[in-house]
């Protein structure tokens, strides 16, 4: 098999906190190619929004990568100079981010935004910028770009501000589009506007998309490959389809459970209950044990790897047994 | 934008002044400099509408020529620390790291000097004048800027715009000039304002000790200190300079109160 354009290896990271280290991502492992659309779902502080941003070299200061790798066409990144690594993740990469309002500067028309890629870093002319602009315009949907160029980004809607994010990040045009919960702020309609954007883009040019969500409906609906992520590890990893289907892991059976059926009418929404662990403490055994209704002896002793399972991955001891959770699940009592 | 009545009446009370001084031949027949010792020490008359000082100069014509000096320095000794502080101020905090230590270090120096024992060494250095005056406090000046401007740069460093921006791979220098600057400047502009008026206040404190303009040249400083031996009789030879201090601080403190309420939205 080829080389991975992105490949990340192993990877860990640590936030310096008041309350001592954190290990907010514990062995990460992830290979991304040009067309691949994978999903990351998991819930607040599960470090998905960090793997993207130490990916990115976006880390805030008290963050550092501590152990692994990350490959960018080849090449291991932590070896290349500032300015080198800058350009080749830019090459290839672009990004969106959660508000569309805060990843616009205030101060420049968005027409001028747009333009500044192919004006500034490829060295294009003033007007053919202005030409490559309006054009990304047009294709991610903006209509009547040329009267709209001269806006400010507090004149547009929530919609259209995601749109500009997504053609500037698209300017450069990126091999892999990187998404941190780029729908979560928008309105059910407009983030539907936006997925089918992102869909569009992904068959109509072979964008690769890395979505990050605690949304398990906009994965289904975008992405190919799930990874599902907890205490600041992958648990399950594999296709949407078969993961949606038949979760191997007790985490993601729980998550699917508590996503709300629409043809069902209930009482009340199934919680996980529990908290995610705290990642300032070494963890010991599976993370996810004091919350699973499954768990054995075992669990709570040492902590299972990611290993492949029935066409996926899953990081869980009693997966292996095709545990049928549903039926583990009544057993124990567990109900809606 | 809102619209901020401070920001107009502080305008206007100052370009009232500029516009006088810049004027002032047209203003006032008399020469600020040049003795008349027949009219010496007068009350206000017709003629001289402040009357005049020992050596017989009209005091309202010294006034405003006066304006000339102090506030052509003290707009020039606050552009050059703008400019170095500013620069200075978007480097450390962009680069951080060891750029960031060596020049914090250094703004601990320069605040830790004091500014008057600073400025007369300088006068001594390269003798009294607008040279030293502006060099003095440009020294200690910028420092103030750096700050500013670097707090700010370091909280806009971990907004998703200027994330956006180092995504896409355009240059650094593009990425402060362009985003960085304008999200970061409004404070240190409107900090400039009240620092005009603490630079005209250090050109007067200098020109009173004789360490300023050089005399005969009409400049505030110089007209307190050559008031204040007639303070019991002519009281306001001296407390007139100093009322036009007042005035200038006035005026750009409400200026800088017009600029915050109107830069932050």
């Amino acid at each position: 098999m080829s080389t991975p354009l992105i490949s990340v290896e192993n990877l860990t990271v640590e936030i310096k906190t008041d309350r001592g280290l954190l290990k907010a991502i514990r062995g990460v492992s992830l290979d991304i190619n040009p067309g691949d659309s994978i999903g990351i779902v998991g819930e607040s502080g599960s470090g998905k929004s960090i793997t993207l941003k130490a990916i990115l070299g976006l880390l805030p200061n008290n963050a550092r990568i501590s152990s692994g790798k990350i490959f960018v066409e080849g090449k291991d990144i932590a070896t290349l100079d500032n300015k080198s690594r800058r350009a080749l993740l830019s090459h290839n990469t672009g990004m969106i981010f959660q508000d569309a309002i805060a990843a616009l500067n205030p101060v420049i028309k968005i027409g001028d935004q747009i333009a500044e890629v192919p004006r500034y870093r490829l060295g294009k002319s003033k007007e053919e910028s202005k030409a490559i602009a309006l054009s990304l315009m047009e294709k991610v949907g903006i209509t009547d770009g040329e009267s709209r160029y001269g806006l400010y980004p507090h004149q547009l809607s929530g919609g259209l501000r995601q749109r500009v994010a997504i053609s500037i990040a698209l300017s450069g045009s990126p091999k892999i589009l990187f998404c941190d919960e780029p729908t979560t702020a928008l309105d059910v309609t407009i983030q539907a506007q936006v997925l089918r954007l992102l869909s569009e883009l992904r068959t109509n040019t072979g964008l690769g998309i890395v979505f990050v969500t605690h949304d398990l409906a906009v994965v289904n609906e975008l992405c190919d490959d799930i990874r599902v992520m907890y205490a600041g590890r992958f648990v399950e990893s594999g296709s949407v389809k078969k993961t949606f289907s038949v979760p191997t892991h007790p985490y993601t059976f729980s998550l699917l459970k508590a996503a709300p059926d629409p043809d069902q009418s209930v009482h009340r929404l199934f919680t996980i209950s529990g908290e995610a662990p705290n990642l300032t403490q070494e963890v010991i055994g599976c993370p996810f044990t004091p919350r699973c209704f499954s768990a054995t002896d075992k669990c709570s002793v040492s902590e299972p790897e990611l290993l492949p399972i029935a066409n996926s991955q899953s990081a869980c001891f009693n997966s292996a047994e095709h545990v049928n959770w549903a039926a583990e699940d009544s057993k124990n009592g567990v109900t809606r | 934008m809102k619209f901020s009545k401070t920001l107009y009446v502080g305008v206007g009370l100052l370009g009232a002044l500029v516009l006088a001084a810049i004027f002032a031949p047209l203003i006032t027949s008399f020469d600020p400099n040049e003795p008349d010792y027949a009219n010496t020490l007068l009350g206000p008359t017709a003629q001289h509408w402040l009357g005049t000082d020992p050596l017989g100069r009209d005091v309202f014509t010294r006034l405003i020529y006066g304006a000339r000096i102090d506030l052509a320095i003290g707009l020039l000794a606050v552009v050059l620390p703008f400019i170095i502080g500013v620069s200075l101020g978007l480097l450390t905090g962009w680069r951080g790291g060891k750029t960031d230590s060596i020049i914090m270090r250094l703004v601990d120096t320069f605040i830790a000097f004091p500014f008057y024992v600073l400025a007369i060494a300088l006068v001594f250095i390269f003798g009294p004048g607008i040279k030293s005056i502006i060099i003095a406090i440009t020294l200690v000046g910028w420092v103030a800027y750096c700050r500013i401007v670097r707090a700010n740069v370091l909280v806009a460093k971990e907004q998703d715009y200027i994330h956006a921006a180092r995504l896409t791979g355009l240059p650094s220098s593009r990425i402060l000039r362009r985003h960085m600057l304008p999200n970061v400047i409004s404070q240190s502009i409107v900090f400039a304002m009240s620092d005009i008026v603490l630079s005209i206040l250090a050109i007067v404190s200098l020109g009173y000790l004789g360490l300023g303009v050089p005399v005969p040249t009409a400049e505030w400083g110089s007209m307190i200190q050559e008031g204040q031996g007639y303070i019991s009789q002519q009281w306001w030879l001296a407390t007139l300079p100093g009322l036009m201090v007042v005035y200038v601080g006035f005026s750009l403190s409400l200026i800088g109160d017009g600029l915050v309420a109107r830069l932050e939205r």
